[in-house]
């Protein structure tokens, strides 16, 4: 694959669509792995066919109640919480 | 769309929607999470709807029945085969950083929905109408609480995983009231099917899209616009509607937004706007995201629904639309006291048992003015009457018997019946309303004629008005229990014999 397989524009936008700030150095640095972790996909076409697993479909539980997680549990990742809250930075 | 002045007959107004339904399932739609609301934050949630690696969704079967029912009553198709898409955007009410919806292949397709404005019949075209969870809700927290100044957020995921459906409509709107009227209707089927509680906080959510275009663009009967007319037209997006009240609101500020800018010369911009509804305006939103930006890819951990068969399956009851018809046909109602009486399915319910057992006339006037002028009057749902309907039968059968006036069983016995929760006969046997018997108002008769010779004899000089004094005598001696007309009858009869 060539080295333009990915644009500085474009590392620039998804950047953008996942909130993450670069800069300019760290634009040139992502581009290039970008074009790199692109091309060990192509290691995939060498894969011979094989079955796959029979098709599934129509997978549901019925409408029923299960325990949920007590909310101590849930939060317990959290880096920081407030009242029974995640709490996180100003989204806007 | 060229900026040009143009005159305001010249411009027609073009409205499609996107409604956003909470289904009633008792779990979300993924996992098995109550859907109930809580008081403390972050208490129905579990790896599913919370997000954590690892963790997979499991389809809830009660959310596909709800949205064949849905599908059914639009009359749309159910396609042999239907899947599930991830939607990518980061922002954390989502906190697998993705939506599970539904892209290219919804479970209901090309559907319609007729409404009524203004006497006019016309019918909504439905593009599609799809399942997809509902994300969790954000508190921004200081700096005066506003989205832009908040210090921080934060974010409770109760709400996220609940299922929606999102319902999609044609751009067939030519009106603000036309969207109010197709959302009243809309929810009113939704509620027939037992699917949707529209006093649930949040349960519907609109955005909606709104251009204005040169009115030679419509062909000539006024529904069919050209497609490249309204292409090339700019259109906003308004967001955050939550009622059909705020969505004839939020557009007709909208309509004269647009409208303002074309005859002023101005372009209108292609834009997201936000519907404050405190302030009553529609506010320019900054967005970022383009449809492509939301990278759209197959659910892999859904397999797909092969649920078309659902469609013959499931039984729906009659829609209200159908209904209003069947109680003018079969009851000789007018449109007006059907449309009163198909407002709700437990209303129309309580009617026909009424009306089963007494005439339908009377039913009527019992049920759609009385019982609920009187509930409205208390800001009430017949729903809080559950329990109570069989007291309010009764006291039909009460008038329907003549056992007491209406005005007294209106007035006395069912505003009691609501106020202070006694029964209609302990109202009746405490108030003494109980219609007199005949021996009682006959002795009354002849009392009153006894004791008025001076009306008696203005009535046999000819002043027939003098029989009005009398029977008012006769009522006072009966309490009022008596009947006026039988008493008119009574006392002439003892006169002229």
């Amino acid at each position: 694959m060539s080295d333009d397989a990915v644009s500085p524009e474009e590392v620039r936008h998804v950047a953008e669509l996942a909130r993450v700030g670069l800069e300019d150095d760290e634009v040139d640095q992502f581009t290039r792995q970008f074009a790199d972790i692109l091309e060990y996909f192509e290691t995939l076409d060498e894969v011979p066919e094989v079955d796959r697993e029979a098709d599934l479909v129509n997978v549901m539980r019925p409408d029923e109640e299960r325990d949920s997680l007590d909310s101590e549990e849930a939060l317990r990742n959290a880096p920081e919480t407030e009242d029974g809250y995640f709490k996180g930075p100003n989204v806007s | 769309m060229t900026a040009q002045t143009v005159q305001q007959g010249d411009l027609v107004t073009v409205i499609g929607l996107e409604v956003h339904v909470q289904l009633e399932t008792d779990t979300k739609i993924f996992c098995g999470c109550s859907t109930e609301p809580t008081d403390e934050p972050n208490e129905n949630v579990c790896p599913v709807c919370l997000g954590l690696p690892g963790a997979l969704p499991v389809l809830n079967e009660g959310a596909v029945e709800a949205a064949v029912k849905i599908g059914k009553a639009i009359d749309a198709d159910i396609p042999e085969e239907t899947r599930f898409h991830r939607k990518n955007y980061y922002y954390p009410d989502l906190p697998k950083n993705f939506q599970i919806t539904q892209y290219d292949e919804p479970i209901c397709a090309d559907g319609e929905l007729e409404i009524s404005v203004e006497g006019d019949r016309r019918t909504v075209a439905i593009e599609r109408a799809h399942l997809e969870e509902d994300p969790g809700s954000l508190q921004h927290v200081g700096g005066g609480g506003g989205i832009d100044t908040a210090e921080y957020t934060l974010v409770d995921y109760n709400r996220a995983g609940t299922p929606l459906m999102e319902i999609v409509t044609a751009p067939d709107f030519r009106s603000p009231d036309e969207v109010r009227a197709f959302l009243a209707e809309l929810e009113e089927v939704l509620e027939y099917l037992g699917v949707f509680d529209a006093e649930r906080d949040g349960s519907l959510r609109i955005d909606a899209n709104l251009s204005i275009i040169p009115e030679e663009e419509i062909d000539g009967d006024a529904e069919e616009i050209d497609g490249d007319a309204l292409e090339a037209a700019n259109r906003t997006e308004v967001k955050n509607i939550s009622s059909h009240k705020g969505a004839q609101k939020a557009l007709a500020y909208e309509e004269t937004r647009q409208k303002n800018a074309i005859q002023r010369g101005r372009a209108v911009e292609q834009e997201t706007r936000h519907w404050d509804e405190s302030r009553g305006i529609t506010v320019s939103m900054r967005s970022k995201e383009e449809e492509k930006d939301y990278r759209y890819f197959e659910e892999a951990d859904l397999p797909p629904l092969q649920v078309s068969g659902w469609k013959a399956e499931i039984a729906i009851p009659e829609l209200p639309r159908a209904r209003r018809r069947r109680f003018q046909e079969e009851y000789g109602l007018s449109e007006e006291a059907a449309s009163k009486l198909t407002s709700t399915k437990q209303v129309a319910d309580f009617y026909e048992d009424v009306a089963g057992e007494f005439d339908p006339d009377l039913a009527a006037t019992w049920v759609a003015d009385n019982l609920l002028g009187e509930l409205n009057y208390r800001d009430m749902e017949i729903t809080e009457m559950e329990g109570r309907l069989e007291e309010v039968t009764r006291l039909v059968e009460l008038v329907a018997e003549d056992e007491i006036t209406a005005k007294n069983a209106r007035e006395t016995v069912l505003r009691s019946m609501l106020d202070d929760g006694a029964s209609p006969d302990e109202i009746v046997e405490e108030e003494g309303l109980g219609k007199t018997d005949e021996d009682e108002v006959q002795q009354a008769v002849v009392e009153a004629i006894d004791e008025n010779p001076g009306a008696v004899e203005d009535y046999e000089s000819g002043d027939d008005g003098a029989i009005n004094f009398l029977v008012g005598q006769v009522m006072q001696k009966t309490g009022g229990s008596a009947d006026p007309g039988d008493v008119n009858q009574l006392l002439r009869a003892e006169l002229e014999g």
